[in-house]
């Protein structure tokens, strides 16, 4: 026994002294510090911001966004035609590409791809299945979607991840890969900038630079994504020269504390991200829409982004985020912030007073938008209460409760966070007031006039039309309030002053092959 | 030896009814618990049939008295079942993380009792002088900080202040661990690998995780073994080795701590199941990708049969461990007889 500890003991002194410092020469890599995590290693699967990241880096789409915009380039394919009713989009590929386990890429593997995707029933093949009817290959290297009707925004559906093509030699047909190891070979093979050369799940995913890759050619050879399960860590190996790189998701305090150290360049980009309250519209207290308005009335969006997130979001004073086609700040115009006389009024006509105040619950979630969220619901009260005609009551419940509660309609308000599917106004607007959207969100919102409207935006690709139905949208919304849009979520990558060339856009999509790092 | 052997299989005999219990406990907590994996799996953009449709896959609509039995069905047949979050086999992600808890506990355990043992039989040696006041002072406090701010403390020190330590993960991510990853033992898969730098890298990154452990816990152990040492102290064998001029350094920690140890071992026992409790913290505070982690990564998820795999694994490991404690007995103290 003895002997045992004194060897253990040993060996922990020689460790500490021998290696601590020990480093190891490689080729440009850098380490990149997430607190995300990677779900399924199948675009028929994955649906969650991050594994779509990775995608996006090891995949193409048959259309891609520029880096660090909402405009639409050729991808695989170098161009696409659409039908005179616009429900057929017939895409020309590119000549000559390979997998990178040498597979040439044809039209084949995106009908393959498609098919598979609608086949598997994943949870993003809504995306596909909703959209599209079948894939016909006219040849080689032309494939054709068609629509069951005309959809104005395809070009965007087609840039999200459950389009992009995989190698059928690869891929198994009948079943969802988790992990590269259970592809045939053991080896994820794609079309990307980077191939993945190591997968860990929980612990890290290697990336190398794939040389075949035919646009811009990635200036890092390895890209080592490293998980971390909590963002304090995840600073402290920034701080200790561990990670290169920072990004999802650090807490407010650490993300000030960052911004002001001179040792690491803060990149500071505005997201796709908002945050809203939401109203349970057919049952609820809130079924009177003058209630609903008094809250967008009483809301002080400057004072929460001070209080809450240190001054780090945008308020935003529409549902269709700022830096989107179409977005308006009518919230701005009819309510303003803190507009405590146009809520009184509205709560007077409505029958409340001081003496009997309008009494309701606001709910809100810890265990889904991070440690801030008690803060942020505390400081709304606040803000609701600064009426006396006003009395909130807070209660929270863990996300998968959350989700039962507003499905069952026992929360009358409740706060909310969205991530687009694809880049339109559609996916901001529709989701909540379209009568089907609306009702999986517990608003359970519906109104004939609203669904015609977005009909009429989705099958028209118009932009003229499109732009006159979203503002109208816009305006409306500030009337029948559905939600109220609290803040747009600002995004923020720390690294390391030698690394340079972080490009992500409102698409949230960020090109490794943009990131350069230097000794 | 019959009587050993007789021993030991009661005492894994009793640990079937002990895991038929904790289960059925688990099992109900779990869907007792408001919301199910459904809901917290998919996001809140999900249609109402893909909810259903996946219910029904996951065989979540049927009753729990039917998903009970078939889970106690599938443990029969040593099957842990499927994980409901990524479908694969709930053994698959455990025996990937297994060993770097492992790893971790018994380094931790290893600093508990370098720490506690030593400074407590020092402690009841130096009784009321201010060495033993300072001891004590030190185990109260050991023993009353929280894991985590351990953790953190040591990471803001050794790892950002000195820059001494790495605060994170297993290994330097630069090392590429897949490169000698073999049994998950990374210490061992590096001398496997006879990359040297690999074993002192994967060396350091134990230190910090480790040493919070241990020192969180050997605070029990000063208490335990100075109240021990004290009472051994005063008996009469120790009295005539010192009066047969055996030295005070033999007479302590020797003859005296040789015999406080039977206490402490069953300490040693009962501690094991809260190493692994705090393996749980600290492995979220070092992002240290173990068992721990998987299981609070899980419960968040409401992955039922990935949060029971885990807890029968705990539940065998603490098993073992006191059985072996148990065992230890005879070794220790000839008196013991099975």
């Amino acid at each position: 026994m003895k002997r045992i500890f004194i060897l253990m003991l040993l060996f922990v002194v020689l460790a500490s002294f021998s290696f601590a410092n020990g480093k190891t020469e490689e080729p440009t890599t850098l380490v990149y510090g997430t607190t995300e995590k990677v779900t399924d290693m199948d675009p028929a699967s994955a649906y969650d911001f991050h594994t779509w990241e990775i995608f996006q880096n090891i995949y193409q789409g048959l259309l891609a966004y520029k880096p660090g915009t909402t405009e639409l380039e050729p991808g695989l394919a170098e161009s696409y035609t659409i039908n005179k009713a616009g429900d057929e989009y017939t895409f020309k590929l590119r000549q000559g590409l390979k997998f990178t386990d040498g597979t040439p890429f044809d039209a084949n593997a995106v009908k393959w791809s498609i098919d598979r995707v609608m086949a598997l029933k994943g949870d993003p093949s809504w995306l596909v299945t909703d959209f599209v009817k079948s894939v016909q290959v006219v040849d080689k290297y032309t494939v054709k979607f068609i629509l069951p009707s005309a959809i104005a925004y395809f070009p965007a559906l087609v840039a999200t991840v459950p389009y992009f093509p995989l190698n059928p030699n690869v891929y198994p047909k009948d079943k969802i890969v988790r992990d590269p190891s259970e592809m045939k070979g053991g080896q994820l093979v794609g079309l990307g900038a980077y191939k993945v050369s190591s997968f860990k799940r929980d612990e890290e995913v290697v990336l190398e630079a794939n040389p075949d890759y035919y646009g811009q050619k990635p200036k890092v050879d390895r890209i080592i994504i490293r998980y971390f399960a909590d963002a304090t860590t995840m600073r402290l190996a920034l701080e200790s020269g561990e990670i290169d790189l920072a990004y999802k998701t650090l807490n407010p305090s650490d993300i000030k504390d960052l911004s002001a150290n001179p040792k690491y360049t803060t990149n500071k980009l505005q997201g796709p991200y908002i945050r809203y309250i939401c109203y349970e519209t057919s049952e609820s207290v809130f079924k009177d829409k003058r209630l609903r308005e008094a809250m967008s009335a009483l809301v002080n969006r400057p004072d929460f982004i001070q209080k809450v997130y240190l001054g780090q979001n945008a308020p935003l004073y529409s549902m269709v985020p700022m830096g989107m086609i179409y977005h308006t700040d009518d919230f701005k115009t009819v309510y303003g912030d803190a507009n405590i006389a146009k809520a009184e009024t509205l709560l007077k006509e409505a029958g409340y007073s001081a003496a009997k105040p309008f009494t309701f619950t606001m709910w809100y979630t810890p265990s889904h938008y991070g440690d801030t969220e008690v803060h942020l619901a505390e400081v709304l009260k606040e803000q609701f209460e600064k009426t006396p005609l006003v009395k909130v009551n807070i209660k929270s419940a863990e996300w998968a409760a959350y989700k039962d509660k507003w499905k069952n309609k026992e929360m009358a308000m409740y706060l909310l966070g969205w991530y687009p599917d694809y880049i339109d106004p559609d996916n901001y607007t529709a989701a909540f007031a379209g009568t089907t959207g609306s009702k999986g969100m517990g608003i359970n919102f519906s109104s004939p006039e609203w669904d015609a409207l977005f009909t009429k935006e989705q099958t028209n690709p118009d932009p003229a039309v499109r732009k006159q139905v979203f503002e109208k949208v816009q305006k409306m919304w500030t009337v029948d309030v559905p939600t109220t849009p609290l803040f747009q979520g600002n995004l923020y990558v720390f690294t390391n002053k030698n690394v340079s060339g972080v490009k992500i856009g409102p698409t949230l999509i960020f090109n490794y092959n943009q990131l350069e790092i230097t000794k | 030896m019959k009587g050993l052997l007789r021993y030991a299989i009661t005492r894994i005999l009793l640990t079937i009814p002990m895991l038929f219990i904790l289960l059925t406990i688990v099992f109900l907590v779990l869907r007792v618990m408001p919301g199910d994996p459904v809901s917290a799996m998919l996001g809140a953009h999900a249609p109402e049939k893909v909810i259903e449709q996946k219910k029904e896959e996951l065989g979540l609509n049927k009753p729990i008295i039917v998903q009970y039995v078939n889970y106690l069905g599938q443990l029969a047949r040593f099957d842990l079942g499927n994980s409901m979050v990524l479908k694969q086999r709930v053994s698959k992600p455990i025996l990937e993380k297994l060993p770097a808890t492992i790893e971790l506990t018994l380094w931790g355990l290893f600093f508990t009792l370098l720490i506690g043992i030593p400074l407590g039989a020092y402690a009841a040696n130096k009784r009321r002088t201010g060495r033993d006041f300072t001891i004590r002072l030190y185990g109260n406090i050991a023993y009353c900080i929280p894991v985590y701010w351990m953790g953190l403390m040591l990471q803001l020190i050794f790892g950002v202040w000195l820059k001494w330590l790495p605060v994170s993960g297993r290994t330097n991510p630069r090392m590429l661990s897949s490169a000698f990853s073999k049994t998950g033992f990374y210490l061992i898969d590096t001398l496997l690998a006879g990359n040297i730098r690999a074993f002192g890298d994967v060396a350091v990154h134990l230190l910090l995780p480790s040493l919070t452990l241990g020192i969180v816990l050997s605070g029990i152990f000063v208490r335990l073994t100075r109240a021990n040492m004290l009472d051994v102290l005063k008996s009469d064998y120790i009295l005539a080795a010192r009066a047969r001029g055996v030295s005070e350094k033999l007479v302590v920690y020797k003859h005296g701590l040789k015999n406080a140890f039977i206490p402490i071992l069953t300490m040693l026992g009962l501690q094991f199941a809260m190493l692994l409790a705090g393996a749980v913290l600290t492995e979220t505070t070092f992002s240290w990708p173990g068992m721990g982690r998987l299981l609070m990564e899980r419960i968040y998820l409401r992955d039922y049969p990935t949060v029971q795999g885990v807890i029968v694994v705990f539940a065998l490991m603490v098993s073992v461990i006191s059985l072996l404690v148990d065992l230890l007995y005879a070794a220790i103290d000839p008196r013991v007889k099975y």
